[in-house]
C-alpha cells in the first residue's frame, strides 16, 4: 500500500509511523520542519520556557529551601532561546530518525493535492514533482488567528508563533485571549519580569475549564499580579512614541508595549487542492470525516487540527493512527469520550470528562468530591501548595465522569482518573486504591473518598 | 483576649464602628484555626458587599477559607499591605491586620453582632 501523509505534525508524523508499522509504503510532504506547530512552535517550545521560568522562580526562592547564594538571579532571554532551540532539535531528529529508521520518505515542500491518487509537491527550490498515492492521509493543522484591526506584524503585534522566538523580554505586554496560549504565555513573561495584562472577550479565563478551575485560575492570576480583563475586546491599537495605546470596548485606554493575539486558531484547508477533489469541509474550514477520518472521498482522510473539534496535538495522533489503520486495511474509529487535556499555566491545569456545568446541563445528576493541595504533606515538603482536585460523579451509579485539577503535576496526574473513566470505575474503586504516601497522588484519592463524603484530612464539618 | 470594643460576628470576623465606617477583620481564634496565612484575596474599593456574604479570601498553608462580612455596605478601603504581607493578620489580628473598611448601609445590623463576652461563649459552645 502506498500511503501519502500531508503535513508531519503530531496527527501526520504518527499516522506516517503507524502506516509503515502495518507494512505501508509511505511518504510525508512537508513544508517546514517535520513536528509541526506542536514540536516547533507550540507544546514543546513554550514547555522548555516554562522549564527555564520553574528554575527562575526556585533560585529566586533558594531561601525559603535553606540554601544560601551569593550571587543575583535573572533571566538571559537569549541563553533561554538557544535551549529551547537545542530541545526543539532533539526531537526534530529523533522523528527525522524514526522515519528514516522505517523506511519513511521525507519530501520536503508545499503539497497540493491535484487528483485522488496524487500530489504536486513543490520543493523549496521552486521545482515540482507529483507523488502517487494510493490512500492519502491530509494532516495540514493550523496557524494563529488573527483579528482584524491586529495583523500579526512579529515585532510589536504577535503571534504565538512569534512569542517562542522574542528576543527581548518586554516591559509591558497585553495578551488577547486567556485561553490556553494566553494563559501559559503570559505566565511566562510574568515570571520573567513583564507587566503582564490579559483581556478576555468571555466571563472568565481558560472558559473551557470547569468554572472552580478558572475561578483558581484567576485568583493565581492576582497573586502573580497578573492582571485580568474580562468580558472586553480590544476595540483599535493606536501606535505613539511612549508605547502602544490600546482601546477596549468598554471605553477604558491602557499602554503597553507589545501585544500578543492568542484568540484562536485558523484551520489550514486552503490552498491544498481540496476544492478540486470535492472534498467537503464544514462552517469553519474544518474537513469534514467520518469515525474512521475518511473524507467523503474514498481513500483520503484527513486528521488533526485541519479536521476541528479539540486543537490538541495527542488527539491528532490518536487520529492519525485510527486513519493509517484504516488506510492500511485495519479497521479502527475514533473515541473522543476520554481525551485528558492540560494546561501549563502555573500552576498546571488538566481536566479529563465532563465539567461540572456541562454535566448539570445535560441534566445529569452528579456528585462532587474536592480535596485542597495544601492538605498535602508532599506539598508542603515541596513548596507548592496551591491547588485543587475536582472528581465528578453521576450520583446514580458513582461512575467517574469527569475530573479535574489544578496545581503541581496536573498534568501527569490526570492520567489515573483518565484510565479509570476509561474500565468506567466508580469513586469507590479508585478512593479504595492505596496511593503510596508521600505523593500528589493522594489527593486524587482524597477527591474520590470526598465524593462520598469519607475524605480522610478535612476537618470535621 | 477579644477587645471590649469590638462586635463579633459568628463566622469568626469583627468589626469596629464608628459613626457610618466599621472597620473589620477576622478574630484572633480565626487567625489561630487557619494557621501562617499565606494570601488574602482582598476585594477591591467600592464593591458593594452585604452582610454574611464572601469578602475576601485566606490562604493559609492548612486552608483556604473565606472571608464573611459582619455588616453589608461599600468597601471604601483595603489594607493593602496585606497583599504583601499578610502574616500581619496571623500577628496583630485586631491591631495592623485589619482587612477592610465598610461604609455600613444599615447600621441596625450592627446590633445583631455579639459582644465580647458574648462571642467568649459562643467559641466555648462551639469547641463542645
Amino acid at each position: 500500500m502506498k500511503v501519502v501523509v500531508l503535513g508531519s505534525g503530531p496527527g501526520g508524523y504518527v499516522a506516517a509511523l503507524k502506516a509503515a508499522h502495518l507494512g505501508a509504503e509511505v511518504s510525508v510532504i512537508e513544508k517546514d520542519e517535520v513536528g509541526g506547530t506542536c514540536l516547533n512552535w507550540g507544546c514543546i517550545p513554550t514547555k522548555t520556557l516554562i522549564a527555564s521560568t520553574e528554575a527562575l522562580r526556585n533560585a529566586r526562592n533558594l531561601a525559603e529551601y535553606g540554601i544560601e547564594s551569593s550571587g543575583s538571579v535573572f533571566p538571559n532571554l537569549a541563553k533561554m532561546m538557544e535551549r529551547k532551540g537545542k530541545v526543539v532539535s532533539v526531537q526534530v531528529k529523533g522523528i527525522r530518525g524514526l522515519f528514516k529508521s522505517w523506511g519513511i520518505t521525507l519530501r520536503e515542500g508545499k503539497g497540493t493535492l491535484v487528483s485522488p491518487r496524487s500530489i504536486e509537491v513543490e520543493k523549496n527550490d521552486g521545482t515540482k514533482e507529483i507523488v502517487e498515492a494510493e490512500r492519502i492521509i491530509i494532516a495540514t493543522g493550523s496557524r494563529p488567528a488573527d483579528i482584524p484591526g491586529l495583523p500579526f506584524d512579529g515585532e510589536r503585534i504577535l503571534s504565538s508563533d512569534n512569542a517562542v522566538t522574542v528576543r527581548e523580554i518586554p516591559k509591558r505586554i497585553l495578551v488577547v485571549g486567556a485561553g490556553v496560549i494566553g494563559g501559559e504565555y503570559g505566565c511566562i513573561v510574568n515570571e520573567l519580569g513583564a507587566e503582564v495584562t490579559i483581556v478576555e472577550m468571555l466571563s472568565r479565563a481558560v472558559s473551557a475549564e470547569d468554572i472552580e478551575i478558572s475561578e483558581y485560575l484567576e485568583k493565581e492570576f492576582r497573586k502573580k499580579k497578573i492582571t485580568l480583563m474580562t468580558g472586553v475586546k480590544v476595540a483599535r491599537i493606536q501606535t505613539g512614541d511612549d508605547g502602544m495605546h490600546v482601546f477596549l470596548s468598554d471605553g477604558k485606554e491602557l499602554m503597553t508595549d507589545k501585544v500578543l493575539v492568542s484568540v484562536g486558531r485558523s484551520l489550514n484547508s486552503e490552498h491544498i487542492g481540496l476544492e478540486r477533489l470535492g472534498i467537503g469541509k464544514g462552517e469553519k474550514g474544518e474537513i469534514l470525516v467520518d469515525k474512521r477520518m475518511e473524507t467523503n472521498v474514498k481513500g483520503i482522510y484527513a486528521v488533526g487540527d485541519v479536521v476541528g473539534g479539540m486543537l490538541l496535538a495527542h488527539k491528532a495522533s490518536q487520529e492519525g493512527i485510527v486513519a493509517a489503520s484504516n488506510a492500511c486495511g485495519t479497521d479502527m474509529t475514533i473515541d473522543y469520550s476520554i481525551v485528558p487535556a492540560a494546561v501549563f499555566t502555573s500552576p498546571e491545569i488538566a481536566s479529563v470528562g465532563l465539567r461540572e456545568h456541562e454535566a448539570i446541563g445535560k441534566g445529569m445528576s452528579i456528585k462532587t468530591g474536592h480535596f485542597p493541595v495544601r492538605a498535602l504533606g508532599r506539598a508542603h515538603a515541596a513548596g507548592e501548595i496551591s491547588g485543587f482536585f475536582k472528581i465528578i460523579t453521576d450520583a446514580r451509579t458513582d461512575k467517574i465522569i469527569g475530573a479535574h485539577i489544578i496545581g503541581p503535576h496536573a498534568s501527569d496526574l490526570i492520567h489515573e482518573i483518565a484510565v479509570a473513566m476509561k474500565a468506567g470505575l466508580a469513586a469507590k474503586d479508585v478512593a479504595e486504591t492505596i496511593h503510596a504516601h508521600p505523593t500528589f497522588s493522594e489527593g486524587i484519592r482524597e477527591a474520590a473518598e470526598d465524593v462520598l463524603g469519607e475524605a480522610i484530612h478535612v476537618p470535621k464539618k | 483576649m477579644n477587645p471590649e470594643n469590638l462586635r463579633y460576628h459568628k463566622e469568626h470576623t469583627w468589626v469596629k464602628v464608628t459613626g457610618k465606617k466599621a472597620t473589620m477583620g477576622i478574630t484572633d481564634h480565626a487567625q489561630e484555626a487557619l494557621g501562617d496565612i499565606v494570601y488574602i484575596d482582598l476585594p477591591d474599593a467600592d464593591t458593594s458587599i452585604e452582610a454574611n456574604s464572601e469578602l475576601a479570601e485566606i490562604e493559609s498553608t492548612k486552608a483556604t477559607s473565606s472571608v464573611i462580612s459582619p455588616v453589608g455596605g461599600t468597601v471604601i478601603e483595603v489594607n493593602e499591605e496585606l497583599s504583601e504581607s499578610p502574616e500581619i493578620i496571623n500577628e496583630e489580628p485586631y491591631g495592623k491586620g485589619w482587612i477592610a473598611v465598610i461604609e455600613i448601609d444599615d447600621e441596625s445590623e450592627v446590633d445583631d453582632l455579639m459582644d465580647a463576652s458574648e462571642y467568649e461563649k459562643y467559641l466555648e459552645e462551639e469547641s463542645k
